[in-house]
């Protein structure tokens, strides 16, 4: 295939903006899919992203295109839209030279058009800025365009107004891509050298790398070797999504493909890794490559049931590795809390990443989970016995050291877009000064829409402040955000006492002048879950021994049935035994017989 | 004594009958007999049990019905220690319809009058003369009426109707035809009651010559009219250290007139104690007929389905259909001994339960003997002569400490 006529883009766009229905519109009008099979939404393989309207997993789709006579490979490399996938965005755009930046020409630049058009321009792509949804009765083509050249500079009259729906624009919007997207750059030695952007799992095939040539080329039967990896496998199979899949015998730089090389299981993968051939290797991995930083961390532990005692820690492994492999971005480790048993705590992009990976364990894998309310990661500093300094992360309020010992607590702090209508601005302004947040700066976007950026902790962005913003804005607020330093503030270690005995899992670092309400609502919560007991148990927040703040759960007097007859027998013995079974899932700590529940609450999200 | 209601799938067609676990009853064993007359002429809101709102049209079709079930059991039973007959509303079967049962117990059945407790639940708003001389000739020598309170505000907070005037009539007609027997129903702890209107029940109830008493605090059972009055904020629940009060208020006041409280809501003179409920508590087995009766036998428990229309309409020889069957199964058997025989005052046998304990589950015993050890610790139980009994502490959390014993043999 000629270099020159081998065209590698992506499509970023706000969710909604209609991406997916665009590239299926490309699709289409390149006869690749007929109308007939043309479903929505090709691209997006499960019934997750479907849902969401995202995409979670990049697939690589490569279509042909003829154009002034000449045939083009077009090779759409789809990317997930969500800044928490930012990885998994950057590796998919280190495969292109170009992008499609959508934008509904109806709702206008959002805060995530605006991140990920970042994440692009950092790649050095070509952009195409692409108005989409012009057969909307509320389309604004010429405003929006506007507001893409205010917000991202892109000049207005660069943009190409389509409708993906009805297919407007459509052929205007591929010739672009034929004459303004570059074509893949000169390889620089022929020594092969090929990125994985992605790898799944396939039932029958085993792995399947997702790749994109840079140097050199590959073909099945090469003994391949994984640079960073340093294993060995044989190509089976190489092959194009066209979409459907069609094998061919070899491959040359700048082309997308997949590949099928005997590879077990994806732990023998690692995404971002440099394919090259054993027998003539190259001398270096391709640049770029970095690995996932997870933000926010939560635990899982199997769902214990009334009539299964204790899930089963063995099949959540089980599940919990086969995502791993297949999402190269989350991590786990094997936890015991002393409340819930064995569990993992993973950590994540992101926390729309945390719910995408909780669904498809309880999905994909059929498990019952019980999730811990997300935490973020902290740096600590601590002093040791010699007085020397060292540092370390910490997730966990529960691995705090003693607190004597540490010196100072960083937290991540974000950088955080919102976009939103002017007459949101007063009470949306102080929902950001309350969470901490530091005003940057003001766009303008239209005589309308404001852009705001803020520094926020991320520790109060993963309270509820999403649901906020969408509850202060009637829904229409956009908001992005990205981890840009970490940085020291008065954070304090709130430990809560059950009975007068700390309980870790529950403890929680949380900004001193918060401590106080954060305390007393986890304290609210935790007495409406804790069944009275035959004493008085007290409940206590406290920072380094002084109490913050205090709630009373009053002892039962008396727990004896008036009527107990025959016929009464079989339902009361079930009655009582369902008590006993209930404190098999229940924790006891200083006598006080804690159920999981009351665990889950206090670890829910939120500020009650 | 009535039993609970059962929620059964509507119209579904019964596949199991009381003669499944019947079977492995050897004949002329068993030596308790329950009946239960399912109409009522007005639903109480506290109450849970089976009950029709009067259909005087399925009496007749009823009590055909219950005849049969009775020939069907009979050759089960031994000579017939006790016969209780609960509701429901009993005394709302007609007077001849009661003359009709008395001769079908008595031809199938070996009940005397001076060996047989034969027990009948009576609404005071029931009672006539009429009736209660067809009881006594059915061989009823036994009344358990249903005061619960005498206080017209506390009745009506209860729904319940009947005119509190009317109770002394009730004793002296019963007494008139010869049922000297009589045991008296008091509810307590009903929202806005007083510890001096209980008091004042508690006297009214003594004065009325009673040789047994039983004293429930108010309990609200789920899916009662009570209940949903009290989720809708309808009224105030009495506090609960107002029910202890009660609660033991009730034992010193009746131990004047030389009552024992020989069952956590039960009360009774020597030798007065109801041996039909006993023999629930102590886990002897008894027949049980009429829609929604529970039965223990050879080790089973069962259920006959509750819906009229269903025990009307499906027989097999004669027995009813029934639900929720549990097979025998000794350690289960152990469990509801220690759940009953907690709440008497006699207790368990501690030895025996041990016993029984270990042969059922293997390990038990050693449990069981470390809970009672921790339950004695705590003031909640004593283990003197050889028997498990609940101090007076210890009544007040009998259900937590019976769940305790309990799951160390689960």
């Amino acid at each position: 295939m000629d270099r020159n006529l081998i065209r590698n883009f992506s499509i970023i766009a706000h969710i909604d903006h209609g991406k997916s229905t665009l590239a299926d519109r490309l699709l289409q009008a390149t006869k690749a899919v007929s109308d007939r099979e043309s479903k929505a939404q090709l691209l997006d393989s499960m019934d997750l992203e479907r849902e969401r309207g995202i995409t979670i997993k990049a697939s690589a789709v490569t279509v042909m295109h003829m154009h002034n006579g000449q045939n083009y490979m077009l090779n759409f490399i789809d990317t997930p839209g969500h800044v928490d996938f930012g990885y998994e965005v950057s590796r998919a755009l280190k495969a292109c030279e170009g992008a499609l930046l959508v934008v509904d020409a109806s709702q206008g630049v959002e805060a995530q058009t605006v991140v990920n058009a970042y994440l692009a321009v950092e790649q050095d792509l070509e952009m195409i800025p692409v108005l989409n949804k012009i057969d909307l009765p509320g389309a604004r083509p010429d405003e929006i365009a506007m507001e893409v050249e205010q917000v991202l500079g892109l000049p207005a009259e660069d943009c190409i107004s389509v409708s993906a729906k009805t297919g407007v624009g459509i052929p205007e919007l591929l010739d672009a891509i034929c004459e303004i997207l570059p074509p893949p750059s000169p390889p620089k030695s022929d020594k092969t050298r090929v990125l994985i952007f992605d790898a799944i799992y396939d039932d029958y095939r085993g792995v399947m790398l997702y790749c994109r040539v840079f140097d050199g080329r590959l073909k099945v039967g090469d003994k391949i070797r994984m640079m960073g990896m340093e294993r060995t496998f044989l190509v089976t199979e190489i092959g194009k999504n066209t979409p459907k899949p069609v094998k061919v015998k070899e491959v040359g730089p700048g082309e997308t493909c997949y590949v099928v090389a005997a590879i077990k299981t994806l732990g023998d993968v690692r995404i971002g890794d440099t394919i090259t051939l054993d027998n003539n290797p190259a001398d270096e991995l391709l640049a770029g490559y970095e690995p996932a930083k997870q933000m926010v961390f939560c635990d899982f532990y199997p769902a214990t049931t009334a009539d299964k005692k204790g899930g089963d820690i063995e099949e959540m492994r089980e599940a919990i590795e086969k995502l791993a492999i297949n999402d190269a971005s989350f991590t786990y480790q094997a936890v015991h809390s002393e409340a819930l048993g064995f569990g993992f705590r993973c950590g994540f992009l992101g926390l729309l990443h945390m719910d995408i990976i909780q669904e498809r364990l309880e999905r994909e894998f059929n498990l019952e989970l019980v999730q811990t309310a997300p935490t973020v990661s902290y740096e600590i500093v601590v002093r040791g016995k010699g007085g020397e300094l060292t540092e370390r992360e910490v997730h966990n309020p529960a691995d705090l050291p003693d607190m004597g010992s540490v010196v100072e607590i960083r937290e991540p702090i974000c950088k955080v877009e919102i976009m939103l209508a002017k007459e949101y601005i007063g009470d949306v302004m102080k929902l950001c000064l309350d969470r901490r947040g530091v005003y940057k700066s003001q766009v303008y976007v239209s005589d309308t829409r404001e852009m705001f950026n803020f520094e926020i902790p991320l520790a109060e962005l993963i309270y509820d402040f999403y649901d906020k913003l969408k509850g202060l804005t009637s829904g229409y607020g956009t908001m992005d955000y990205e981890v840009v330093r970490y940085q020291a503030d008065q954070l304090v270690k709130v430990d809560i006492l059950i009975n007068g005995e700390p309980v870790e899992a529950l403890s929680l670092i949380t900004h001193r002048e918060k401590s106080e309400a954060r305390g007393r609502v986890l304290l609210q919560r935790l007495r409406k879950q804790i069944d009275r007991h035959q004493f008085e148990i007290p409940l206590q927040a406290a920072i380094g021994g002084k109490i913050i703040a205090r709630e009373t759960i009053k002892a039962y007097r008396k727990d004896v049935t008036a009527k107990c007859y025959g016929g009464d027998v079989t339902r009361k013995r079930k009655l009582l035994e369902k008590q006993k079974k209930g404190k098999d899932r229940m924790k006891s700590i200083g006598s006080v017989n804690i159920p999981q529940e009351a665990f889950m609450s206090v670890l829910d999200v939120g500020e009650g | 004594m009535p039993d609970n209601t059962v929620s059964i799938p509507i119209r579904q067609r019964p596949t199991q009958f009381a003669g499944q676990p019947l079977a492995d009853c050897a004949p002329k064993t068993i030596n308790s007999l329950y009946l239960h007359i399912p109409f009522c002429a007005h639903k109480c809101h506290y109450c849970d049990f089976y009950s029709l709102v009067d259909r005087q049209d399925r009496q007749e079709a009823f009590l055909n019905r219950l005849i049969e079930e009775l020939r069907a059991v009979a050759p089960l039973a031994g000579p017939l220690d006790t016969v209780f007959v609960g509701g429901g509303t009993p005394t709302l079967l007609a007077t001849h319809l009661w003359g009709r049962l008395g001769a079908a117990l008595h031809q199938f059945f070996d009940i005397c009058d001076e060996t047989t407790e034969f027990t009948v639940e009576c609404n005071p708003e029931t009672a006539s003369e009429s009736l209660f001389h067809s009881l006594r000739h059915a061989g009823v020598n036994r009344l358990s009426v249903g005061m619960q309170s005498f206080n017209r505000t506390h009745l009506k907070t209860l729904e319940r109707e009947h005119n509190p005037e009317n109770v002394p009539r009730t004793f002296e007609q019963a007494r008139c035809v010869g049922i000297a027997n009589i045991s008296g129903d008091l509810i307590f702890a009903i929202p806005g009651q007083t510890l001096d209107d209980w008091d004042q029940d508690l006297d009214q109830a003594m004065s009325l010559g009673l040789n047994h008493l039983s004293a429930y605090n108010l309990t609200y059972e789920p899916a009662t009219a009570m209940t949903a009055r009290l989720e809708t904020g309808q009224f105030t629940p009495c506090p609960e250290e107002l029910e202890i009060e009660m609660f033991n208020h009730a034992a010193a006041r009746l131990a004047n007139d030389n009552f024992e409280r020989y069952e956590v809501s039960n009360y009774a003179q020597p030798g007065h104690a109801c041996r039909h409920n006993l023999a629930y508590w102590r886990q002897h087995d008894w027949l049980a007929c009429g829609p929604s009766a529970s039965g223990h036998a050879a080790g089973h428990r069962w259920k006959n389905i509750g819906r009229l229309d269903t025990y009307l309409n499906n027989t097999q020889n004669g027995f009813a259909p029934i639900t929720d069957h549990e097979e025998p199964d000794p350690a289960r058997a152990v469990r509801e001994s220690i759940m009953t025989g907690l709440r008497l005052a006699e207790g368990l046998d501690k030895s025996l339960v041990l016993l029984q304990s270990e042969n059922a589950l293997t390990g038990s015993a050693a449990r069981l003997e470390s809970e009672i050890r921790q339950a004695n610790e705590e003031g909640l139980l004593t283990d003197t002569q050889s028997r498990l009994v609940l101090t007076e502490r210890g009544i007040l959390f009998a259900d937590g400490l019976a769940g305790r014993l309990m799951t160390c043999v689960l």
